[in-house]
């Protein structure tokens, strides 16, 4: 086996380290993404690149927005509460 | 071309349903709708690739996971051969990188189950449609 798929393979065998930090929030950006890209390629009449960009990238948008939107309600609900 | 008979019809909806689940995008590629079989196909093995790389193989875990397992298994019978390794516990994750590495790999198999149902639906149609004709 050589040492590229070796270390390929090691890199699928070790966890990444991922902190309990704000910061690991972002790992939601590119799930959010594929979700948005998948129901989408299910949706569309049509798939033509630039319109199919334009929704995902929308829906995309929408995800985190509500996310945010979210986020800040359940802030606000914690701060009234404690 | 002619329209098929209800049991050829049922084979070929199951056909394009378990090719979906072979392969991610397998169902629509059958139903000529290649550009639709491609992104499904990058965007749900880059994000179990990527769920496998935050977390490790340790994640898709049939003994210790199993609600996980069930969704992960959506992706393709691979991710079986990936359970047979890691039911042993020798891959054991824990904390953070286990969490989100789980939710992305059931996620992409939940996404994948949604497409493979969105591949029947649209054979379905598309045979109705040739019926009608």
């Amino acid at each position: 086996m050589s040492l590229i798929t070796t270390l390929i393979l090691a890199d699928f065998t070790t966890p990444e380290r991922v902190g309990v930090t704000a910061l690991s929030m972002l790992w939601l950006l590119p799930l959010a993404l594929s979700v948005a890209v998948v129901y989408k390629a299910t949706k569309v009449s049509e798939v033509r690149a630039v319109s199919f960009i334009r929704e995902s990238v929308v829906l995309f948008a929408s995800i985190i927005v509500f996310m945010l939107v979210t986020a800040v309600a359940l802030l606000g609900i914690a701060w009234l509460v404690t | 071309m002619p329209p098929r008979s209800k049991e050829n019809h049922i084979v070929f909806l199951l056909t394009v349903g378990l090719a979906g689940w072979l392969i991610p995008g397998g169902g629509h590629f059958i139903l000529k709708e290649r550009a639709r079989a491609i992104i499904i196909f990058a965007a749900i093995v880059l994000t179990f690739a990527m769920g496998l790389y935050i977390g490790s193989i340790g994640v898709v875990n049939p003994v210790t996971g199993k609600l996980a397992y069930a969704a992960q298994i959506m992706n393709s019978p691979a991710v079986a051969a990936i359970g047979r390794f890691t039911k042993g516990g020798d891959y054991a994750v824990f904390g953070k990188p286990n969490e989100i590495g789980q939710i992305y790999t059931s996620i992409a198999g939940l996404l994948n189950l949604l497409c493979i149902v969105n591949a029947v639906y649209l054979a379905h149609l598309k045979e109705t449609e040739r019926a009608r004709a």
